[in-house]
């Protein structure tokens, strides 16, 4: 299985990868590919946390371009899931890590099979608020370095309170480097949904490139709040109109 | 075939065919990191179509006509190695191949030898011609067109500027890539694919490839 990871740079992609690494690497066989953006700093990161064999870690140059190299053209990212495949023999989770960008950048299911999207406390407690295909439909919402809370003034438990809201009730996790709890959380989904992925039961999503939204008729009705992945958008007699 | 739709010539040298060109700077960025300026731009372009990318199009067009003929594109593949000299380039040209062949085996899907996997891009780009039924001089002209835009492109990333200035650049270059594609157009072996070298650009993507701050692979 391929796992995303997304997320704005500084909330703790890296870090969480290689809690994952510690934690699985002795019942599973990993693999991580990372996208920088400017340097091979995460790459060199991973490595020198010692959670994984280094050969076991690629980066990738994106050409300034992050969101193409996961989005619209993954050929880079497939390649590197093919070589590490070719030197290690079959893995069974290979970890994707987006370069470090913005609220709307989120993978193709072209490359990955399921996708988490990490936000952090330190980045403010209205961040869930402002919503995004990751936010919203990534498998899972990751709230990190919840330890930091009381120190930048943000209610952890409202800020995942919130994701939850906005997410419809979809998979939240509120992280902490420090609190093994909470880690063993994000194992337990990681463990799950390769489970689920095992056996035929999860289905890779696009969270969109679009956050929920309405389109309003000339008539003024038919507003309903939807998203473009919806697949029963396109079919829907109501915006067969020139409303795109 | 004799004519190649110019349809598949646009669709092969667009950017958005999803072939991981995005990744390429076809060596700008370490030419201006040694301290190239923009304004050297066009004639490192035309540098290139005569050197390193004149190699890419003589080898692309004596595979095409190495696979129309049923021969052995590893003997191509060898050839070109020969005339790439920089191991970083040699490394970056295969990666490229290997992005094409999957652009030929999803849209001209037939069976390719096992070894296709280590192809460089201008031998999977003459298989690709050859099934796609592109001509010897349009199969030329993609792969200058090509280099033209991957560089004009990183440009604009590298050193932004008004975009349609540098557009007017490849207009500009559009005879000397046509000029470079009628001279290899008619190659049939692998020893007459022509041999030139540009060692300041070898030099360079042999540095770029031990760097670790870098936008683009090569």
């Amino acid at each position: 299985m391929r796992l995303g990871v997304a997320g704005p740079v500084g909330t703790g992609k890296s870090s969480l990868i290689a809690t994952l690494c510690r934690a699985l690497s002795g019942e599973l066989r990993l693999g991580v590919i990372t996208n920088d953006i400017y340097t091979d700093e995460d790459a060199r990161f991973l490595k020198s946390a010692g959670v994984l064999e280094p050969e076991r870690i690629r980066p990738v140059e994106t050409g300034a371009c992050p969101h193409t190299a996961i989005r619209d053209d993954v050929t880079a990212n497939l390649l590197a899931a093919e070589d590490l495949e070719a030197d290690f023999g079959s893995l069974d989770l290979v970890i994707i890590e987006s370069g470090g960008d913005n609220l709307t950048a989120t993978f193709s299911p072209a490359l990955v099979d399921a996708q988490l999207f990490v936000l952090d406390v330190a980045g403010g407690g209205d961040v869930v608020r402002k919503g995004g295909p990751g936010i919203a439909r990534a498998d899972l919402l990751v709230i990190n370095k919840t330890d930091l809370g009381p120190h930048v003034g943000v209610d952890v438990e409202r800020m995942a309170r919130e994701g939850r809201e906005a997410r419809r009730g979809g998979s939240v996790v509120a992280l902490s480097q420090h609190d093994e709890a909470s880690i063993r959380m994000l194992t337990g989904w990681v463990r799950d949904t390769l489970a689920r992925y095992r056996t035929g039961d999860h289905t890779p999503v696009d969270p969109g490139p679009m956050a929920p939204h309405s389109h309003t008729g000339r008539d003024g009705e038919g507003g309903h709040p939807h998203t473009h992945a919806d697949s029963a958008h396109d079919q829907a007699p109501a915006h067969a109109g020139p409303s795109a | 075939m004799d004519t190649t739709s110019s349809l598949l010539l646009a669709l092969l040298g667009d950017a958005r065919l999803p072939s991981g060109g995005h990744t390429q700077s076809a060596g700008l960025e370490p030419a201006l990191r040694a301290g190239t300026s923009s304004a050297q731009v066009p004639p490192y372009l035309r540098v290139r179509l005569r050197t390193v990318t004149r190699v890419e199009a003589g080898a692309a067009v004596v595979a095409r006509a190495v696979a129309a003929d049923g021969g052995d594109l590893a003997e191509v593949e060898a050839a070109w190695a020969a005339r790439t000299p920089s191991q970083a380039l040699r490394a970056n040209g295969r990666r490229l191949g290997r992005g094409y062949l999957r652009v030929l085996q999803t849209l001209w899907p037939g069976p390719v030898d096992t070894s296709a996997r280590t192809w460089s891009r201008p031998v999977v780009l003459g298989l690709l011609a050859h099934r796609a039924g592109m001509n010897a001089v349009d199969l030329a002209r993609l792969v200058g067109y090509d280099d033209v835009q991957t560089v004009t492109a990183a440009l604009l990333k590298l050193e932004p500027q008004d975009p349609l200035l540098i557009a007017a650049w490849v207009k500009d270059l559009l005879p000397d890539i046509d000029e470079m594609a009628a001279q290899v157009a008619h190659l049939h072996t692998t020893e007459q694919i022509p041999a030139q070298g540009a060692p300041l650009i070898e030099r360079w993507a042999e540095t770029h490839d031990t760097i670790t701050e870098r936008l683009f692979s090569a």
